[in-house]
C-alpha cells in the first residue's frame, strides 16, 4: 500500500479455484525438482550458471537507497545489493514455509539479554561491501546513525522518517569490539529482529560508510554499494536497472550473471514483452491474460504475502460505534463469493486481522461466516431494524489495492440486502491516500485499505488509540484501552512464544469488537518463462534472486 | 524582420512565465503533502515535520515561488523531492528521448502527409482522393492506445519484426540501430492522427491554391502539371501547411505521453505522470516548462518559415 512507486497497481487475479490452486502447487513442484513448465523443455536438470534474467517490473523504482526507499518495488531491487543484519529465509514458498523464518544475514549470531532490552549482534567475519570497504561494527553503527542520531553528521530525516517504527525504541547503538554491535532499547520490543527484516518501508540494509562519505545523503541514491548478492551496474531511469553477480559475495553465489529491471507500467505492455521474450518474467500480470499465458507454456507463481483488503469503521460516528452494527456489516459480507465469484479465486477470503503470513496467525477463525440473516438481527437489535445509509469510501485504482471499485460494489450490494444503504466515494489514488491518512471524515461509516506485514505488530500500527489519523494509520479513531495495554504486553514481551499468544489474544479482541473488517488476502502472481528456473516465491512481498538460473 | 522577432520572443518569455505561474498554483490546489508521500503511511507527524522543514516545504507560497523563479534564472531547477538529484539530471535526458519519438512521428507525418494531400487534390473527386481521405478521417478518430495495441500485436507479437516496447534492448542495449528499430512502431502510431490532420489540410489548400489564376496562367503556358503542382501551387499552399504542422508538433508532445505509456518509451509524459502522482512538485514544473518552450519555440520557426515562404507575411508583421 506504499505510495511511493504506485508498487502494485492494477494487481490482478488469474483464475484460482480448485484448479488454480492444483496448478500453483503444480508450479511449485516443477520448480522445486528443477523440472521446466515447458511440456516440450524437457528436464532442465542441474543449475548452470549464466546468463542476464530481465524482469518486467509495473513500475520504476524511486531511490535505490535502502533507508530511504518506500514501496514494494523498489525494496525487490535494493534486497538483491543490501543486507540487513539479520534476514529472512526467502528461499521457501508459501507452501514450505507459511511464514519466512529468520535468518544471519550480516549478523551470524545475536544474544537479547533476559530482560529484552539489550541486543548484541556478533557480525559475520570476511565480509566486504561492493566497494572494498570492510565490512565491521563501525559500519553498523554508522548507518544506525544516520537512521536515528539527528547530531551525526550524515543523519538524514527521510531514512529517520522512513524507519521510525524499527528505530522508535533505541536507546543506544555502540561497537564493543570490532566484530561486535550492541543495541540498547528502552523497552522490550518483541517485533524488533521482524522489523529489521523488513523492507516496504524503509529497510535496515547496511550501506557501505565510505561511500556514503563519498557521495553524501542523497547521491548514494547513484551509487548503490552494499554487501548483497549482487551489485550495482547502471541505471538509465525509466529503461532499465541492471545489477551483476558479486564475485565476492560471502554466501553462496547467484547463478545469473546479471539481472536486468525493466520498468513496463503498462499491465498489457508486460504482458507482451514477455511474449516477445524481451523479458523473462513479469510482475502482476493483466487479468484476462494469466490463462493464455499459461496455455503458451508459461508458469505463473503465487504465494500467500501478508496483504490484506480490508475495511475500517468510523468510531465517530454514531451508528458505527455500536459494535453489533460493526458485526453486522462484517456477517452481512460474502466474502467467499467475492473471492470466487468477482475475483475468479486469486484471492482468499479473510476473516481475521492477521493475515495468514504472520506468527500468531490461527487457521480456520471464521468469526464472520456469512450469515445475513444474523447481520439482520444484530442491527434490529441495534435499533436499525429498517437499515441506515452511510457511505463507503475507496480508491478508483493504487497500489496492492486490487480491483477496488467492483470490490465496495459488490459489498454495496451484499449490505443492500440487510437493508443498508452504502454510497460510495471514490477518489484517485495519490489524493485517497492523503484523505485516508487524514482519517475517516463524518458521515464516512467505513474507509478501504490494501496492507499487512509478516510482523502481528502491524495491529497495532493499525488499530492503537495512540495512533489515531493524522499522527497515524488508525483512521476510523478506534479506541481500546483494554487492547492497547494486550499490544503493550505483547510488544515488550520478551520471548516469542508469549508474545504470539499476547498478539493471538489482541487479533482475537479486534476481530470480536469488529474494529476492522478483513475482506480478502492477495497472493502476489509472477508469471515466468520456461527458461526460469529456481524462482521462490515466498510469504512476503518481495524475494531473492540467488536462486534463479537459466536454462 | 529583427522587430517581429523581439516582440516575439518577448511574448514568448511573457507566455512561459505564465505557464510555471500556473503550474504552480495549480499544484498547490492538489491534495496531499509531499512529505507524507516519501515517507509513507507509517510515518509519524514529528517526521513529517522534520521533512517538510528540509524540503522547504514550510515556506510561505510567494517565497517558495520567488524562489523558483529565482533559481530558474540561475539555471538552477532546484532537486527532485523524491528522487533528490538535480531536476535537470532527471528531466533533460526525458525531454530528449520525448524528442526523438517526436520527431519521428514528424518525418512521418511529413513524408507520408503531405505528399497523401497533394496527390488527393490533384486527383480530386476520384477514387484515390476518396480513398486517401477516408482513411484520414479515420486515422484522425483512432484511439491512439487501441492503434498501438493492435500495432503491437500484429508486427511484434505475430510476425515478430519489431520489438514490442522500449528504447533500447535490455540484455545487450545496442546502438543507433537498436534505437531506430525500437523507433519504428511508437513513431508510426503517434503520427498517425497528426497525419492524417496534414493530409486533410493539405488536400483543401491544394484544390485552392489549383484553381487559382497565376496558375491557370502557368498552365495556358504550357508548364507541365509536374511543375505546377509540386513548384508552383505547392509553395502558395505550404504556409498554412507549415502552420499546421507547427500546431501538430504541440499535438505530438502532449500526444505521446501515451505512446510513451503504452510502448514504455521512457520519455517526459511518463515521468511527469508518476512525478505528479508523487507531488514532486520540481519536477512537473519543469518539465510542463520544457513543454511549453518546445512548443512556443516550434511555432515560433514555423512562423519564421512562413515568413520567409510568403513576403506578404512579413510585410503584414512589419
Amino acid at each position: 500500500m506504499l505510495p511511493q512507486n504506485d508498487s502494485r497497481r492494477l494487481r490482478t487475479r488469474p483464475p484460482r479455484g480448485r484448479l488454480g490452486a492444483a496448478l500453483a502447487a503444480l508450479a511449485v513442484l516443477l520448480s522445486a525438482c528443477g523440472g521446466s513448465a515447458d511440456a516440450g523443455g524437457g528436464a532442465a536438470g542441474e543449475p548452470q550458471s549464466g546468463g542476464t534474467l530481465a524482469i518486467g517490473i509495473e513500475s520504476d523504482t524511486d531511490v535505490l537507497d535502502p533507508h530511504r526507499a518506500g514501496g514494494w518495488v523498489t525494496y525487490r531491487v535494493n534486497r538483491q545489493m543490501y543486507e540487513a543484519l539479520v534476514d529472512e529465509d526467502l528461499t521457501k514458498s508459501s507452501e514450505e514455509a507459511p511464514i519466512p523464518e529468520i535468518v544471519p544475514g550480516l549478523a551470524e549470531s545475536w544474544d537479547i539479554s533476559p530482560d529484552g532490552l539489550t541486543y548484541t549482534f556478533h557480525l559475520r567475519d570476511g565480509v566486504t561491501f561492493h566497494d572494498g570497504t570492510e565490512f565491521n561494527a563501525d559500519a553498523v553503527v554508522f548507518n544506525v546513525r544516520r537512521m536515528t542520531d539527528p547530531g551525526f553528521e550524515y543523519y538524514d530525516a527521510r531514512s529517520a522518517g522512513q524507519t521510525v517504527f524499527v528505530w522508535q525504541h533505541l536507546a543506544s547503538v555502540t561497537a564493543t569490539d570490532p566484530m561486535t554491535v550492541q543495541m540498547t532499547l528502552t523497552q522490550p520490543f518483541s517485533p524488533f529482529l521482524r522489523l529489521l527484516t523488513q523492507g516496504g518501508g524503509g529497510s535496515t540494509g547496511i550501506i557501505s560508510p565510505t561511500a556514503l562519505q563519498q557521495y553524501g545523503n542523497d547521491e548514494i541514491a547513484d551509487h548503490p554499494t552494499g554487501t548483497g548478492p549482487f551489485r550495482f551496474v547502471d541505471r538509465v531511469r525509466g529503461q532499465r536497472i541492471t545489477l551483476e553477480r558479486n564475485d565476492d559475495y560471502w554466501g553462496e553465489k547467484p547463478y545469473l550473471d546479471q539481472v536486468v529491471f525493466r520498468p513496463l507500467p503498462d499491465p498489457s505492455t508486460r504482458v507482451s514483452a514477455l511474449r516477445a521474450g524481451e523479458v523473462d518474467m513479469i510482475s502482476v500480470p493483466s487479468p484476462d491474460s494469466v490463462a493464455s499465458l499459461e496455455e503458451a507454456g508459461f508458469t505463473v507463481d503465487y504465494s500467500n504475502a501478508p496483504h490484506l483488503w480490508y475495511l475500517s469503521f468510523n468510531m465517530t460516528d454514531p451508528i458505527f460505534s455500536d459494535v453489533r452494527v460493526r458485526q453486522a456489516v462484517n456477517y452481512a459480507i460474502n466474502r467467499e463469493g467475492m473471492a470466487e465469484d468477482l475475483l475468479r479465486g486469486t484471492v482468499n477470503p479473510a476473516y481475521s486481522v492477521l493475515p495468514p503470513a504472520n506468527s500468531a496467525y490461527q487457521e480456520n477463525q471464521e468469526t464472520y461466516a456469512y450469515d445475513p440473516e444474523r447481520a439482520r438481527q444484530l442491527l434490529a437489535e441495534a435499533g436499525y431494524a429498517d437499515g441506515f445509509s452511510t457511505t463507503l469510501m475507496t480508491s478508483v485504482d493504487g497500489s496492492g489495492q486490487i480491483v477496488p471499485v467492483p470490490m465496495a460494489e459488490y459489498i454495496q450490494q451484499d449490505l443492500a440486502k440487510v437493508g443498508i444503504d452504502v454510497q460510495l466515494d471514490t477518489t484517485e489514488w495519490i489524493s485517497y491516500l492523503s484523505k485516508w491518512a487524514e482519517g475517516l471524515p463524518p458521515g464516512t461509516g467505513m474507509g478501504q485499505m490494501s496492507w499487512g506485514m509478516t510482523t502481528p505488530y502491524w495491529i497495532n500500527i493499525v488499530t492503537n488509540s495512540s495512533l489515531q489519523a493524522p499522527n497515524g494509520s488508525n483512521v476510523g479513531h478506534y479506541s481500546n484501552p483494554e487492547l492497547d495495554a494486550l499490544m503493550q504486553q505483547a510488544a515488550t514481551a520478551t520471548d516469542e512464544a508469549t508474545a504470539d499468544e499476547l498478539w493471538r489474544q489482541a487479533a482475537q479482541m479486534i476481530d470480536q469488537d469488529a474494529a476492522l473488517a478483513p475482506i480478502v488476502n492477495d497472493k502476489a502472481p509472477y508469471v515466468l518463462s520456461g527458461d526460469v528456473q529456481g524462482f521462490v516465491n515466498p510469504s512476503e512481498e518481495w524475494w531473492d534472486l540467488k536462486t534463479v538460473w537459466l536454462s | 524582420m529583427a522587430g517581429y522577432l523581439l516582440r516575439r520572443l518577448g511574448g514568448m518569455v511573457l507566455v512561459l512565465l505564465g505557464v510555471s505561474l500556473l503550474v504552480f498554483l495549480i499544484m498547490q490546489l492538489v491534495p496531499g503533502d509531499p512529505a507524507r508521500t516519501l515517507l509513507g503511511p507509517t510515518a509519524t507527524a514529528e517526521a513529517i515535520a522534520a521533512v517538510r522543514q528540509d524540503l522547504g516545504l514550510n515556506q510561505p507560497l510567494v517565497n517558495q515561488y520567488l524562489d523558483y523563479l529565482g533559481g530558474l534564472l540561475r539555471g538552477d531547477l532546484n532537486n527532485s523531492l523524491v528522487m533528490a538529484q538535480p531536476v535537470t539530471e532527471i528531466v533533460f535526458p526525458k525531454l530528449g528521448n520525448t524528442i526523438i519519438l517526436a520527431a519521428g512521428a514528424l518525418v512521418i507525418c511529413l513524408v507520408v502527409g503531405v505528399p497523401l494531400g497533394v496527390l488527393a487534390a490533384t486527383r480530386q473527386y476520384s477514387l484515390f482522393d476518396r480513398g486517401a481521405m477516408f482513411l484520414s478521417l479515420a486515422g484522425a478518430s483512432v484511439p491512439v492506445y487501441w492503434a498501438a495495441l493492435v500495432a503491437i500485436s500484429i508486427f511484434a507479437l505475430q510476425l515478430g519484426w519489431l520489438p514490442t516496447s522500449g528504447m533500447y534492448d535490455v540484455r545487450n542495449p545496442g546502438g543507433f540501430g537498436d534505437l531506430l528499430l525500437h523507433l519504428v512502431l511508437p513513431a508510426a502510431t503517434a503520427a498517425v492522427v497528426p497525419t492524417a490532420v496534414i493530409a486533410r489540410l493539405t488536400r483543401s489548400v491544394m484544390v485552392e491554391a489549383l484553381q487559382q489564376d497565376h496558375i491557370r496562367m502557368l498552365r495556358a503556358n504550357g508548364v507541365s502539371e509536374r511543375q505546377i503542382v509540386w513548384r508552383h501551387a505547392l509553395r502558395n499552399a505550404l504556409p498554412p501547411i507549415v502552420n499546421i504542422v507547427g500546431l501538430q508538433v504541440g499535438y505530438l508532445l502532449g500526444g505521446v505521453i501515451f505512446i510513451e505509456v503504452v510502448f514504455s518509451w521512457p520519455g517526459l509524459g511518463g515521468q511527469l505522470y508518476t512525478s505528479i502522482t508523487a507531488n514532486d512538485m520540481p519536477i512537473i514544473q519543469a518539465g510542463v516548462l520544457f513543454i511549453a518552450v518546445v512548443f512556443v519555440v516550434v511555432n515560433l520557426v514555423a512562423d519564421i518559415v512562413v515568413a520567409l515562404l510568403d513576403p506578404r507575411t512579413r510585410e503584414a508583421v512589419r
